[in-house]
């Protein structure tokens, strides 16, 4: 059972990338609109955050430096504080809809208004991150999580013809009613979504919270091949399940509930129960990575004590940031703002956050003062190199596509 | 501005020392490297040929994001001096000495401690 533990920490930060709020319905609205003509950009988004997130933990257990204390000390005060204000911005924007996102599940399942869950959502979130241990925090978030696997029974129970969804997988084509643009604009957004930088600050974060060291690689490495890779097949369990029982129907995503219908079509009352508790982890998780990464990157970037391992009067303005943040994306969602138009928007920032971020991972995991012996092989250096094209592809692509689309209209 | 250091290990200022984290005895952050104090340089003059090379006397570290961003100097007293003798170690991070630190923590950092932080339920206690 340890074992099964000692990976939570890579679940709990793929869960927070590939299945918070905005991923969720992203996936449930390219699944209803292009089938599974996506699905390879998951496939590519998930071997390049695998990639990084496995230099970044890396990085942090033999040199003990967090990724964002690395950005600073590589790119300098100037060019890092520009990564550092679309970071936390993008973090920012996801906090707060994942807290919407928390309010909107509790709502499926009770009827009671999204309003009057938010200061709940927003409570239980610093309440968390204020008392919980770390450790405790990740195996509850992580197993609780676990629930959105329904999404894949699902896709079996709906006994789909699997060798069209094979060719549609294998051969993808831009469906006649949707445009290249806006094909091309959800493809940056599922990429940017697994790539999302909050995911390496996170996890570089948590393994020095877990106190990893250089015997731990074997952990941060297994970490990083079971929590993605899960995290990426759910991803496409939900845009399946959309592509299956939405698709023909035309049925339009707008919010949680059309995510939802294709697991009740399977399995009725029952899996709905599942699929709620698994949101509500998913975003609760997701809000914890949001809120704690925001933290994290301040304190590291101008050198401040941190960590959810010190009593927080030794860490006092990670943690009134962290205080704060929670209570300016809750209020920006009294503003009664649609939590998932937010995450869409945090798209823009991930261009500049992006290629600012896998750069300095990929400059110091080849720097022997850091790493000594443990430096990057010549295969990780090739396939480092490839990615950091496709990340600034991406990111340079993702503002234009986003204006030409409407966002994806 | 490269220096040597006792074991002839060649440093460069800005790539080795500038913005590594300090690190006090007990293993906790204590800032970020700023700037360099440097003896035996003076602004606009070339140093006379014959005289000793330039020593760093002292690490700075302070309040200085806004000058380090948008440029300028800022006052001296902002930054919070580290004499060369109270650094103990210089690796990945900068490593300070047990000893008297100038200004022992930050002022903000002990302000919301007191004020805000150890108000609040469990602020003085690990988490569980």
């Amino acid at each position: 059972m340890k074992k099964v533990f000692a990976v939570a920490l890579g679940v709990l930060t793929a869960f927070g990338g590939f299945l918070d709020i905005g991923d969720l319905v992203t996936n449930a609205v390219v699944g209803s609109r292009f089938g599974l003509a996506l699905v390879w950009v998951v496939v590519v988004g998930v071997v390049g955050i695998c990639l990084f997130a496995e230099m970044s933990g890396r990085v942090a257990a033999v040199s003990g430096r967090a990724t964002f204390e690395i950005i600073r000390e590589r790119l300098g005060p100037r060019t890092a504080a520009a990564n550092l204000l679309a970071s936390f911005l993008i973090n920012l924007m996801t906090l707060t809809a994942e807290i919407g996102g928390i309010a909107l599940a509790l709502q499926l399942a009770t009827d009671v208004g999204p309003l009057m869950w938010i200061p709940v959502a927003a409570f239980a979130v610093w309440l968390v991150i204020w008392r919980v241990k770390f450790q405790i925090m990740e195996n509850v978030t992580g197993l609780a999580g676990l629930c959105l696997i329904v999404f894949a029974v699902s896709v079996f129970a709906l006994q789909p013809n699997w060798s069209t969804l094979g060719n549609d997988v294998l051969h993808p084509v831009v469906p006649e009613n949707e445009s290249a643009a806006t094909y091309w604009y959800y493809a940056i957004a599922l990429f940017g979504a697994a790539m999302t930088p909050y995911e390496v600050f996170f996890f570089s974060s948590g393994a020095i919270e877990e106190r990893w060291k250089v015997k731990d690689l074997a952990v941060s490495r297994a970490n990083v091949l079971v929590g993605f890779p899960l995290g990426g097949i759910l991803s496409v369990a939900v845009a399946t399940c959309a592509a299956i029982v939405l698709l023909p129907n035309q049925i339009e995503v707008t919010s949680l509930s059309q995510v939802v219908m294709p697991v009740v079509a399977a399995g009725g009352k029952l899996a709905l129960a599942f699929v709620i508790i698994g949101i509500v982890a998913a975003t609760f998780g997701a809000a914890l990575e949001t809120t704690l990464s925001g933290g994290y990157i301040l304190a590291q970037f101008l050198g401040w004590s941190w960590g959810k391992f010190r009593r927080p009067a030794e860490a006092a303005r990670f943690h009134v940031v962290m205080f704060v943040s929670i209570v300016v994306g809750a209020a920006v969602l009294f503003t009664g703002i649609d939590p998932i138009m937010v995450t869409e928007y945090s798209v823009v920032f991930s261009a500049i956050a992006l290629p600012l971020t896998y750069l300095p991972i990929l400059i110091v995991a080849n720097d022997p003062q850091y790493m000594g012996e443990h430096t990057n092989g010549t295969v990780t250096n090739a396939l480092g190199s490839i990615y950091l094209v496709v990340i600034v592809a991406a990111s340079v692509a993702a503002i234009p596509l986003m204006i030409v689309t409407g966002a994806g209209q | 501005m490269t220096e040597k250091s006792t074991d002839t290990r060649y440093l460069d200022a800005r790539l080795h020392l500038l913005d590594r984290q300090l690190i006090d005895h007990d293993g906790n952050p204590a800032g970020i490297v700023d700037d360099l104090e440097l003896d035996g340089v003076e602004q606009d003059r070339d140093i006379d040929i014959g005289a000793p090379p330039p020593r760093a006397t002292a690490l700075l570290s302070g309040h200085v994001f806004a000058t380090r961003v948008f440029g300028g100097s800022p006052p001296r007293s902002r930054y919070t001096e580290f004499p060369w003798r109270l650094i103990a170690k210089v690796d990945v991070t900068v490593r300070l000495r047990d000893g008297d630190h100038p200004g022992e923590g930050d002022w903000v950092e002990r302000w919301l401690r007191r004020r805000i932080i150890a108000h609040i339920p469990g602020g003085r206690h690990a988490a569980e």
